[in-house]
Protein backbone atom coordinates (compact mmCIF):
# COMPACT_ATOMS: atom_id res chain seq x y z
CA UNK A 1 0.00 0.00 0.00
CA UNK A 2 1.53 3.47 -0.76
CA UNK A 3 1.64 6.41 1.31
CA UNK A 4 -1.37 7.74 -0.02
CA UNK A 5 -3.26 4.94 -0.25
CA UNK A 6 -2.77 4.31 3.31
CA UNK A 7 -3.40 8.25 4.17
CA UNK A 8 -6.94 7.73 2.21
CA UNK A 9 -7.41 4.31 4.02
CA UNK A 10 -6.71 6.03 7.45
CA UNK A 11 -9.09 9.19 6.72
CA UNK A 12 -12.28 6.40 5.53
CA UNK A 13 -11.77 4.34 8.67
CA UNK A 14 -11.61 7.42 11.00
CA UNK A 15 -14.89 8.68 9.24
CA UNK A 16 -16.59 5.68 9.36
CA UNK A 17 -15.81 5.15 13.15
CA UNK A 18 -17.13 8.49 13.87
CA UNK A 19 -20.50 8.60 12.08
CA UNK A 20 -21.25 5.27 13.46
CA UNK A 21 -20.48 6.57 17.11
CA UNK A 22 -22.46 9.38 16.64
CA UNK A 23 -25.07 7.36 15.27
CA UNK A 24 -24.76 5.67 18.10
CA UNK A 25 -24.48 2.49 16.25
CA UNK A 26 -21.64 -0.53 17.58
CA UNK A 27 -20.63 -0.72 13.91
CA UNK A 28 -17.39 -1.55 12.42
CA UNK A 29 -15.94 0.81 9.56
CA UNK A 30 -16.22 -1.74 6.82
CA UNK A 31 -19.97 -2.69 7.46
CA UNK A 32 -20.49 1.05 6.47
CA UNK A 33 -20.90 1.53 3.17
CA UNK A 34 -19.53 4.62 1.62
CA UNK A 35 -23.11 5.80 -0.11
CA UNK A 36 -24.69 5.38 2.91
CA UNK A 37 -26.38 8.53 3.91
CA UNK A 38 -25.30 10.44 6.58
CA UNK A 39 -28.84 10.92 7.96
CA UNK A 40 -30.86 8.11 6.60
CA UNK A 41 -32.34 5.05 7.96
CA UNK A 42 -28.61 3.61 9.24
CA UNK A 43 -26.80 6.95 10.66
CA UNK A 44 -28.57 9.72 12.42
CA UNK A 45 -26.26 12.29 12.12
CA UNK A 46 -27.27 15.79 12.78
CA UNK A 47 -26.10 19.12 11.18
CA UNK A 48 -24.68 20.40 14.61
CA UNK A 49 -22.90 16.71 15.41
CA UNK A 50 -21.72 16.40 12.05
CA UNK A 51 -19.40 19.67 12.89
CA UNK A 52 -18.93 17.97 16.31
CA UNK A 53 -17.67 14.82 14.86
CA UNK A 54 -15.19 17.22 12.31
CA UNK A 55 -14.15 18.46 15.44
CA UNK A 56 -13.43 14.95 16.67
CA UNK A 57 -11.34 14.07 13.15
CA UNK A 58 -9.16 16.97 13.84
CA UNK A 59 -7.96 15.18 16.62
CA UNK A 60 -7.78 11.63 15.85
CA UNK A 61 -6.44 12.86 12.32
CA UNK A 62 -4.07 15.55 13.70
CA UNK A 63 -5.19 18.25 11.12
CA UNK A 64 -7.26 21.46 11.93
CA UNK A 65 -9.85 21.84 8.94
CA UNK A 66 -10.75 25.19 7.92
CA UNK A 67 -14.13 27.21 8.80
CA UNK A 68 -14.75 27.83 5.56
CA UNK A 69 -14.51 24.20 3.64
CA UNK A 70 -18.19 23.48 4.86
CA UNK A 71 -20.09 26.53 4.87
CA UNK A 72 -22.65 26.66 1.89
CA UNK A 73 -21.85 22.73 1.32
CA UNK A 74 -24.37 20.05 1.44
CA UNK A 75 -23.20 16.15 2.73
CA UNK A 76 -25.29 13.37 1.55
CA UNK A 77 -22.96 9.98 2.28
CA UNK A 78 -20.12 9.13 4.06
CA UNK A 79 -18.55 9.53 0.86
CA UNK A 80 -19.20 13.29 0.54
CA UNK A 81 -17.32 13.59 4.46
CA UNK A 82 -14.75 11.38 3.38
CA UNK A 83 -13.66 13.57 0.36
CA UNK A 84 -14.21 17.35 2.21
CA UNK A 85 -11.87 15.66 5.09
CA UNK A 86 -9.25 13.93 2.23
CA UNK A 87 -9.20 17.48 0.89
CA UNK A 88 -8.26 19.28 3.83
CA UNK A 89 -5.38 16.78 4.50
CA UNK A 90 -4.09 17.21 1.01
CA UNK A 91 -5.26 14.31 -0.51
CA UNK A 92 -7.57 14.23 -3.77
CA UNK A 93 -10.58 12.05 -2.92
CA UNK B 1 -8.77 39.09 29.32
CA UNK B 2 -9.39 35.08 27.50
CA UNK B 3 -12.66 33.56 27.77
CA UNK B 4 -12.98 30.73 30.07
CA UNK B 5 -14.63 27.73 29.71
CA UNK B 6 -15.83 25.66 32.52
CA UNK B 7 -16.05 22.99 30.30
CA UNK B 8 -12.83 21.35 31.81
CA UNK B 9 -13.73 21.76 35.48
CA UNK B 10 -17.23 20.43 35.58
CA UNK B 11 -15.74 16.33 36.21
CA UNK B 12 -18.23 14.96 33.75
CA UNK B 13 -19.42 15.27 29.89
CA UNK B 14 -22.69 16.63 28.55
CA UNK B 15 -25.09 14.21 27.11
CA UNK B 16 -25.05 14.33 23.44
CA UNK B 17 -27.33 15.83 21.64
CA UNK B 18 -29.94 13.33 19.58
CA UNK B 19 -31.14 13.75 15.66
CA UNK B 20 -34.87 14.14 16.41
CA UNK B 21 -36.57 11.23 14.38
CA UNK B 22 -38.00 13.33 11.53
CA UNK B 23 -34.72 14.88 10.64
CA UNK B 24 -33.85 12.59 7.92
CA UNK B 25 -32.15 14.15 4.87
CA UNK B 26 -28.71 15.82 3.78
CA UNK B 27 -26.87 18.31 5.70
CA UNK B 28 -25.77 21.56 5.53
CA UNK B 29 -24.00 22.81 8.75
CA UNK B 30 -23.22 26.35 8.55
CA UNK B 31 -21.64 26.91 11.75
CA UNK B 32 -18.13 27.71 11.58
CA UNK B 33 -15.62 24.91 13.04
CA UNK B 34 -14.44 26.97 15.75
CA UNK B 35 -17.75 27.69 17.56
CA UNK B 36 -18.15 23.67 17.58
CA UNK B 37 -14.58 23.44 19.08
CA UNK B 38 -15.38 26.09 21.52
CA UNK B 39 -18.36 24.01 22.29
CA UNK B 40 -16.74 20.59 22.53
CA UNK B 41 -13.02 20.98 23.59
CA UNK B 42 -11.91 20.68 27.15
CA UNK B 43 -9.18 23.62 26.66
CA UNK B 44 -10.08 26.23 29.65
CA UNK B 45 -8.90 29.44 27.93
CA UNK B 46 -9.48 30.68 24.79
CA UNK B 47 -7.71 33.86 23.10
CA UNK B 48 -10.18 36.65 21.78
CA UNK B 49 -9.46 37.28 18.46
CA UNK B 50 -8.52 40.74 18.18
CA UNK B 51 -10.61 42.09 16.05
CA UNK B 52 -13.24 40.96 18.70
CA UNK B 53 -11.39 42.13 21.82
CA UNK B 54 -11.18 45.87 19.30
CA UNK B 55 -15.15 45.41 19.83
CA UNK B 56 -15.10 44.55 23.30
CA UNK B 57 -12.92 47.48 24.02
CA UNK B 58 -15.54 49.95 23.34
CA UNK B 59 -17.61 49.10 26.31
CA UNK B 60 -15.68 46.26 28.23
CA UNK B 61 -14.43 46.65 31.30
CA UNK B 62 -18.56 46.98 32.05
CA UNK B 63 -18.98 48.57 35.46
CA UNK B 64 -19.63 46.37 39.18
CA UNK B 65 -20.62 48.75 42.38
CA UNK B 66 -21.65 48.31 45.56
CA UNK B 67 -25.27 49.40 44.89
CA UNK B 68 -25.77 50.93 48.89
CA UNK B 69 -28.62 52.66 47.93
CA UNK B 70 -30.28 49.49 46.37
CA UNK B 71 -29.67 47.88 49.61
CA UNK B 72 -31.28 50.94 51.23
CA UNK B 73 -34.19 50.48 49.06
CA UNK B 74 -35.01 47.01 50.22
CA UNK B 75 -34.01 46.71 53.73
CA UNK B 76 -30.58 44.51 52.79
CA UNK B 77 -28.97 43.00 55.51
CA UNK B 78 -25.72 42.28 53.21
CA UNK B 79 -23.68 43.79 50.52
CA UNK B 80 -25.14 43.90 46.74
CA UNK B 81 -22.87 44.02 43.89
CA UNK B 82 -24.37 44.65 40.51
CA UNK B 83 -22.43 44.19 37.36
CA UNK B 84 -23.59 46.15 35.05
CA UNK B 85 -24.05 45.02 30.79
CA UNK B 86 -26.48 47.25 29.59
CA UNK B 87 -24.25 50.15 28.86
CA UNK B 88 -23.57 49.29 25.08
CA UNK B 89 -25.67 49.93 21.89
CA UNK B 90 -27.59 46.98 22.33
CA UNK B 91 -28.45 47.63 25.65
CA UNK B 92 -27.46 44.32 27.34
CA UNK B 93 -24.94 41.30 27.50
CA UNK B 94 -25.50 39.84 24.03
CA UNK B 95 -22.92 42.04 21.84
CA UNK B 96 -20.44 39.94 24.24
CA UNK B 97 -21.46 36.89 21.72
CA UNK B 98 -22.65 38.83 18.84
CA UNK B 99 -19.76 39.88 18.06
CA UNK B 100 -17.45 37.14 18.29
CA UNK B 101 -20.17 35.01 15.92
CA UNK B 102 -19.97 37.83 13.54
CA UNK B 103 -16.48 37.92 13.42
CA UNK B 104 -16.13 33.56 12.97
CA UNK B 105 -19.03 33.29 10.78
CA UNK B 106 -17.91 35.83 8.40
CA UNK B 107 -14.19 34.71 8.50
CA UNK B 108 -15.94 31.11 7.30
CA UNK B 109 -17.65 33.30 4.29
CA UNK B 110 -21.25 33.39 5.67
CA UNK B 111 -22.38 36.58 4.32
CA UNK B 112 -26.07 37.17 5.71
CA UNK B 113 -27.32 36.10 9.63
CA UNK B 114 -30.25 35.22 10.16
CA UNK B 115 -31.98 34.81 13.89
CA UNK B 116 -35.01 35.04 16.41
CA UNK B 117 -35.38 37.55 19.10
CA UNK B 118 -37.94 37.50 21.75
CA UNK B 119 -37.60 40.74 23.78
CA UNK B 120 -35.40 42.14 20.71
CA UNK B 121 -31.83 42.55 23.04
CA UNK B 122 -30.30 39.27 21.13
CA UNK B 123 -32.13 40.89 17.51
CA UNK B 124 -30.11 44.25 17.82
CA UNK B 125 -26.71 42.72 19.32
CA UNK B 126 -26.60 40.56 16.59
CA UNK B 127 -27.32 43.88 14.25
CA UNK B 128 -24.67 46.06 15.97
CA UNK B 129 -22.55 42.99 15.30
CA UNK B 130 -23.30 42.72 12.01
CA UNK B 131 -22.87 46.33 11.17
CA UNK B 132 -19.45 45.80 12.58
CA UNK B 133 -17.96 42.60 10.60
CA UNK B 134 -19.83 43.66 7.51
CA UNK B 135 -22.40 41.37 7.04
CA UNK B 136 -26.48 41.20 6.11
CA UNK B 137 -28.72 40.98 8.96
CA UNK B 138 -32.02 39.70 9.60
CA UNK B 139 -34.13 38.94 12.39
CA UNK B 140 -37.62 37.36 13.30
CA UNK B 141 -38.44 39.23 16.56
CA UNK B 142 -41.79 37.47 18.67
CA UNK B 143 -44.55 39.24 17.07
CA UNK B 144 -45.70 40.80 20.76
CA UNK B 145 -42.75 41.90 21.48
CA UNK B 146 -42.16 44.16 18.57
CA UNK B 147 -45.67 45.38 19.04
CA UNK B 148 -44.75 46.49 22.41
CA UNK B 149 -41.21 47.82 21.57
CA UNK B 150 -41.51 49.50 18.25
CA UNK B 151 -38.21 51.13 19.13
CA UNK B 152 -36.40 47.49 19.66
CA UNK B 153 -36.83 47.13 15.50
CA UNK B 154 -36.50 51.17 14.97
CA UNK B 155 -32.85 50.26 16.67
CA UNK B 156 -32.43 46.96 14.72
CA UNK B 157 -33.29 48.40 11.27
CA UNK B 158 -31.04 51.92 12.29
CA UNK B 159 -28.25 49.15 12.12
CA UNK B 160 -29.15 47.78 8.77
CA UNK B 161 -30.94 44.78 9.71
CA UNK B 162 -33.94 43.73 7.89
CA UNK B 163 -36.96 42.73 10.90
CA UNK B 164 -39.53 41.02 10.70
CA UNK B 165 -42.76 40.29 13.39
CA UNK B 166 -42.71 36.05 14.05
CA UNK B 167 -45.04 34.89 12.85
CA UNK B 168 -44.31 36.99 9.67
CA UNK B 169 -45.77 35.08 7.17
CA UNK B 170 -42.54 34.61 5.02
CA UNK B 171 -42.01 30.82 6.25
CA UNK B 172 -43.63 27.57 6.43
CA UNK B 173 -43.61 27.00 10.31
CA UNK B 174 -44.90 30.47 10.74
CA UNK B 175 -48.12 29.88 8.58
CA UNK B 176 -48.60 26.59 9.93
CA UNK B 177 -49.19 28.49 13.65
CA UNK B 178 -47.94 27.86 16.37
CA UNK B 179 -48.63 30.90 18.87
CA UNK B 180 -46.10 33.67 19.32
CA UNK B 181 -42.81 32.42 20.90
CA UNK B 182 -39.33 32.64 20.82
CA UNK B 183 -39.33 29.05 19.73
CA UNK B 184 -41.15 29.91 16.93
CA UNK B 185 -39.27 32.79 16.06
CA UNK B 186 -36.29 30.65 15.85
CA UNK B 187 -37.94 28.34 13.81
CA UNK B 188 -38.64 31.09 11.12
CA UNK B 189 -35.27 32.18 10.97
CA UNK B 190 -34.04 28.58 11.24
CA UNK B 191 -36.29 27.83 7.63
CA UNK B 192 -35.20 30.89 6.27
CA UNK B 193 -31.31 31.01 6.66
CA UNK B 194 -31.95 27.60 4.46
CA UNK B 195 -33.70 29.10 2.00
CA UNK B 196 -30.67 31.53 0.36
CA UNK B 197 -27.17 31.22 -0.31
CA UNK B 198 -24.31 32.79 1.66
CA UNK B 199 -27.06 32.73 4.78
CA UNK B 200 -26.67 31.14 7.99
CA UNK B 201 -28.61 30.75 11.19
CA UNK B 202 -26.76 31.80 14.34
CA UNK B 203 -28.31 31.75 18.10
CA UNK B 204 -27.90 34.29 21.16
CA UNK B 205 -28.18 31.99 24.18
CA UNK B 206 -28.01 28.36 24.73
CA UNK B 207 -25.40 27.03 23.04
CA UNK B 208 -22.01 26.13 25.10
CA UNK B 209 -19.70 28.95 22.89
CA UNK B 210 -22.06 31.47 23.24
CA UNK B 211 -21.82 30.78 27.30
CA UNK B 212 -18.44 31.15 26.81
CA UNK B 213 -18.40 34.46 25.02
CA UNK B 214 -20.35 35.58 28.34
CA UNK B 215 -17.11 34.29 30.69
CA UNK B 216 -15.72 37.72 30.67
CA UNK B 217 -18.27 39.17 32.74
CA UNK B 218 -18.01 36.78 35.00
CA UNK B 219 -13.99 37.40 34.60
CA UNK B 220 -14.08 40.81 34.89
CA UNK B 221 -16.57 40.94 38.01
CA UNK B 222 -13.69 38.17 39.83
CA UNK B 223 -11.02 40.66 39.19
CA UNK B 224 -12.97 44.06 40.12
CA UNK B 225 -13.93 42.53 43.96
CA UNK B 226 -11.11 41.52 44.29
CA UNK B 227 -9.74 45.31 43.65
CA UNK B 228 -12.85 46.21 46.08
CA UNK B 229 -11.71 43.39 48.77
CA UNK B 230 -14.97 42.48 48.20
CA UNK B 231 -16.44 38.40 48.59
CA UNK B 232 -19.64 36.90 47.71
CA UNK B 233 -21.07 34.13 48.75
CA UNK B 234 -24.28 34.65 46.04
CA UNK B 235 -23.94 35.40 42.53
CA UNK B 236 -27.50 35.85 40.60
CA UNK B 237 -27.81 35.96 36.94
CA UNK B 238 -31.39 35.66 34.79
CA UNK B 239 -32.00 32.86 33.10
CA UNK B 240 -33.77 32.76 29.88
CA UNK B 241 -31.23 30.17 27.83
CA UNK B 242 -28.80 31.03 30.19
CA UNK B 243 -26.01 32.84 28.73
CA UNK B 244 -25.48 36.12 31.22
CA UNK B 245 -26.40 33.69 34.00
CA UNK B 246 -23.69 31.53 32.74
CA UNK B 247 -21.57 34.49 31.91
CA UNK B 248 -21.54 36.05 35.40
CA UNK B 249 -21.89 32.67 37.41
CA UNK B 250 -19.85 30.03 36.16
CA UNK B 251 -15.96 31.84 36.39
CA UNK B 252 -16.79 31.63 40.11
CA UNK B 253 -18.05 27.97 39.67
CA UNK B 254 -15.50 25.90 41.86
CA UNK B 255 -16.05 22.11 41.58
CA UNK B 256 -15.02 21.61 44.97
CA UNK B 257 -17.76 22.78 46.92
CA UNK B 258 -15.65 26.21 48.14
CA UNK B 259 -17.10 28.77 45.47
CA UNK B 260 -20.65 31.05 46.03
CA UNK B 261 -24.20 29.85 45.48
CA UNK B 262 -24.77 30.58 42.02
CA UNK B 263 -28.80 31.20 41.68
CA UNK B 264 -30.85 31.01 38.06
CA UNK B 265 -33.83 33.38 38.42
CA UNK B 266 -36.41 32.24 36.14
CA UNK B 267 -39.76 33.93 35.23
CA UNK B 268 -42.63 31.87 36.86
CA UNK B 269 -44.25 31.50 33.77
CA UNK B 270 -41.65 29.36 32.06
CA UNK B 271 -40.11 27.50 35.46
CA UNK B 272 -37.70 25.13 33.73
CA UNK B 273 -35.52 24.99 36.45
CA UNK B 274 -37.81 24.51 39.31
CA UNK B 275 -40.75 22.87 37.78
CA UNK B 276 -39.32 21.02 34.32
CA UNK B 277 -38.21 17.77 33.65
CA UNK B 278 -34.70 17.21 32.29
CA UNK B 279 -35.78 15.25 29.12
CA UNK B 280 -34.61 15.47 25.68
CA UNK B 281 -36.66 18.35 23.45
CA UNK B 282 -36.53 20.38 20.51
CA UNK B 283 -35.11 23.81 20.31
CA UNK B 284 -36.80 25.09 17.71
CA UNK B 285 -40.47 24.70 16.28
CA UNK B 286 -39.03 23.39 13.24
CA UNK B 287 -38.06 19.95 15.23
CA UNK B 288 -35.34 19.64 13.00
CA UNK B 289 -32.79 20.93 14.87
CA UNK B 290 -30.96 18.58 17.64
CA UNK B 291 -32.91 17.28 20.34
CA UNK B 292 -31.07 18.56 23.41
CA UNK B 293 -30.53 17.60 27.12
CA UNK B 294 -32.22 19.71 29.11
CA UNK B 295 -34.34 21.41 31.78
CA UNK B 296 -37.61 21.52 30.49
CA UNK B 297 -41.55 22.54 30.40
CA UNK B 298 -41.80 21.23 26.86
CA UNK B 299 -41.26 22.86 23.68
CA UNK B 300 -44.98 21.91 22.78
CA UNK B 301 -45.91 23.90 25.96
CA UNK B 302 -47.69 27.88 25.12
CA UNK B 303 -45.97 30.16 27.21
CA UNK B 304 -48.34 33.03 27.95
CA UNK B 305 -47.42 36.31 27.23
CA UNK B 306 -45.22 38.88 29.43
CA UNK B 307 -43.08 41.46 29.74
CA UNK B 308 -40.13 39.40 29.88
CA UNK B 309 -39.84 38.05 26.38
CA UNK B 310 -36.03 37.04 26.63
CA UNK B 311 -36.81 34.43 29.23
CA UNK B 312 -39.68 33.33 27.30
CA UNK B 313 -38.04 30.35 26.44
CA UNK B 314 -39.59 26.16 26.96
CA UNK B 315 -35.64 25.31 28.12
CA UNK B 316 -32.55 26.13 29.66
CA UNK B 317 -29.23 25.47 27.83
CA UNK B 318 -27.88 22.16 28.10
CA UNK B 319 -24.48 23.29 29.97
CA UNK B 320 -26.69 24.79 32.91
CA UNK B 321 -29.24 21.71 32.94
CA UNK B 322 -26.88 19.48 33.35
CA UNK B 323 -25.38 21.25 36.01
CA UNK B 324 -28.19 21.91 37.57
CA UNK B 325 -29.11 17.66 37.59
CA UNK B 326 -25.50 17.62 39.45
CA UNK B 327 -26.73 19.86 42.13
CA UNK B 328 -23.80 22.70 40.98
CA UNK B 329 -26.14 25.47 40.18
CA UNK B 330 -29.31 26.52 42.32
CA UNK B 331 -32.82 28.34 40.58
CA UNK B 332 -35.88 30.04 41.89
CA UNK B 333 -39.02 31.28 39.65
CA UNK B 334 -39.99 34.70 40.20
CA UNK B 335 -43.23 36.65 39.33
CA UNK B 336 -42.96 39.37 36.78
CA UNK B 337 -44.88 41.79 39.01
CA UNK B 338 -42.07 41.12 41.80
CA UNK B 339 -39.40 41.82 39.13
CA UNK B 340 -40.60 44.90 37.83
CA UNK B 341 -41.23 45.93 41.61
CA UNK B 342 -37.27 45.17 42.07
CA UNK B 343 -36.59 47.27 38.86
CA UNK B 344 -38.62 50.16 39.95
CA UNK B 345 -36.86 49.95 43.45
CA UNK B 346 -33.46 49.59 41.74
CA UNK B 347 -34.13 52.56 39.14
CA UNK B 348 -35.28 54.59 41.99
CA UNK B 349 -32.33 54.29 44.10
CA UNK B 350 -29.11 53.52 41.44
CA UNK B 351 -30.83 55.72 38.47
CA UNK B 352 -30.56 52.59 36.19
CA UNK B 353 -33.87 50.88 34.54
CA UNK B 354 -32.92 47.42 34.52
CA UNK B 355 -35.00 45.30 31.97
CA UNK B 356 -37.65 43.65 33.07
CA UNK B 357 -35.57 40.33 32.49
CA UNK B 358 -33.11 42.01 34.97
CA UNK B 359 -35.35 42.59 37.01
CA UNK B 360 -35.91 38.93 38.11
CA UNK B 361 -32.12 38.60 38.94
CA UNK B 362 -32.79 41.85 41.37
CA UNK B 363 -36.35 40.32 42.87
CA UNK B 364 -33.85 37.17 43.22
CA UNK B 365 -31.35 38.84 44.84
CA UNK B 366 -33.80 41.15 47.24
CA UNK B 367 -34.72 38.23 48.53
CA UNK B 368 -31.84 36.81 49.15
CA UNK B 369 -30.21 39.71 51.10
CA UNK B 370 -33.57 40.64 53.20
CA UNK B 371 -34.00 36.62 54.67
CA UNK B 372 -37.17 36.42 52.62
CA UNK B 373 -35.90 33.60 50.54
CA UNK B 374 -34.74 30.86 52.95
CA UNK B 375 -33.36 28.92 50.77
CA UNK B 376 -30.94 30.76 49.80
CA UNK B 377 -28.77 33.02 51.93
CA UNK B 378 -26.32 35.97 51.71
CA UNK B 379 -23.43 36.03 54.65
CA UNK B 380 -20.73 38.06 52.87
CA UNK B 381 -22.54 39.82 49.54
CA UNK B 382 -24.45 38.76 47.08
CA UNK B 383 -23.25 39.56 43.10
CA UNK B 384 -26.28 40.41 41.15
CA UNK B 385 -25.75 40.54 37.00
CA UNK B 386 -28.22 43.34 35.29
CA UNK B 387 -28.34 42.14 31.90
CA UNK B 388 -29.53 44.63 30.43
CA UNK B 389 -31.21 48.21 30.39
CA UNK B 390 -35.16 48.88 30.48
CA UNK B 391 -35.76 51.93 28.31
CA UNK B 392 -37.29 50.49 25.43
CA UNK B 393 -39.50 48.45 28.16
CA UNK B 394 -41.27 51.00 29.63
CA UNK B 395 -44.70 49.81 28.48
CA UNK B 396 -44.33 47.14 31.28
CA UNK B 397 -43.25 49.79 34.25
CA UNK B 398 -46.21 51.56 32.85
CA UNK B 399 -48.24 49.08 33.35
CA UNK B 400 -46.70 48.36 36.57
CA UNK B 401 -47.83 51.77 37.49
CA UNK B 402 -50.97 51.92 36.88
CA UNK B 403 -51.44 48.59 38.46
CA UNK B 404 -52.33 46.69 35.34
CA UNK B 405 -49.70 44.16 35.94
CA UNK B 406 -50.69 40.36 36.61
CA UNK B 407 -48.46 37.33 37.41
CA UNK B 408 -48.83 34.45 34.84
CA UNK B 409 -47.25 31.38 36.43
CA UNK B 410 -47.15 28.10 34.54
CA UNK B 411 -50.46 26.01 34.42
CA UNK B 412 -48.99 22.58 35.87
CA UNK B 413 -51.46 20.62 34.11
CA UNK B 414 -50.08 21.78 30.81
CA UNK B 415 -46.64 21.24 31.36
CA UNK B 416 -47.34 17.88 33.10
CA UNK B 417 -49.09 17.36 29.37
CA UNK B 418 -46.38 19.08 27.37
CA UNK B 419 -43.75 17.38 28.44
CA UNK B 420 -45.04 13.56 29.24
CA UNK B 421 -44.06 12.21 25.91
CA UNK B 422 -40.22 13.41 26.56
CA UNK B 423 -37.42 10.90 26.64
CA UNK B 424 -35.89 11.32 29.82
CA UNK B 425 -31.95 12.04 30.27
CA UNK B 426 -30.21 9.11 31.78
CA UNK B 427 -28.71 9.52 34.82
CA UNK B 428 -25.22 7.70 33.65
CA UNK B 429 -23.48 10.47 32.49
CA UNK B 430 -19.71 9.79 31.91
CA UNK B 431 -17.38 10.22 34.40
CA UNK B 432 -14.22 12.21 34.07
CA UNK B 433 -11.15 11.94 35.85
Amino acid sequence: MTPTQARRAEVNDAVKRIVALESRLSLAPHEIPDAEPLNGDLLKVNSLGFLGMLVRLEDELDVTLPDDLFTGRTFHTVADLTGVVLLAVGEQP
Amino acid sequence: MRWRSVLPRLGYELPPDLTPPSANGPLTPSVPLELIRQSVSAREYWDIPEPVAEQYRRYRPTPLWRATAFERAIGAEVPVYVKYEGGNISGSHKLNTALAQAYYYQRAGVRELVTGTGAGQWGTALAAACAAFGLSCTVFMVGGSLRDKPYRGSLMRLLGAQVHASPSGLTEIGNQGGGNSLALAIGEAVEYAKAGEGRAFCIGSGENYSILHQSVIGQEAIEQLSTMDAEVDTVIGCVGAGSNFGGIALPFFSCDDQGPTLLAAESSSTPKLTRGVYAYDLTDATGTGPMEAMYTIGSQYSIPASHSAGLRFHGAAKLLSAMRHRGQIAATAVGQRAALEAGRAFAGSELIVPAPESGHALAAAASVVTGRDAKHRGGRGVLVCVSGHGLLDLAAYDQLLAGQLTDLAADPEAVELATAALTRVDNTLVEVN
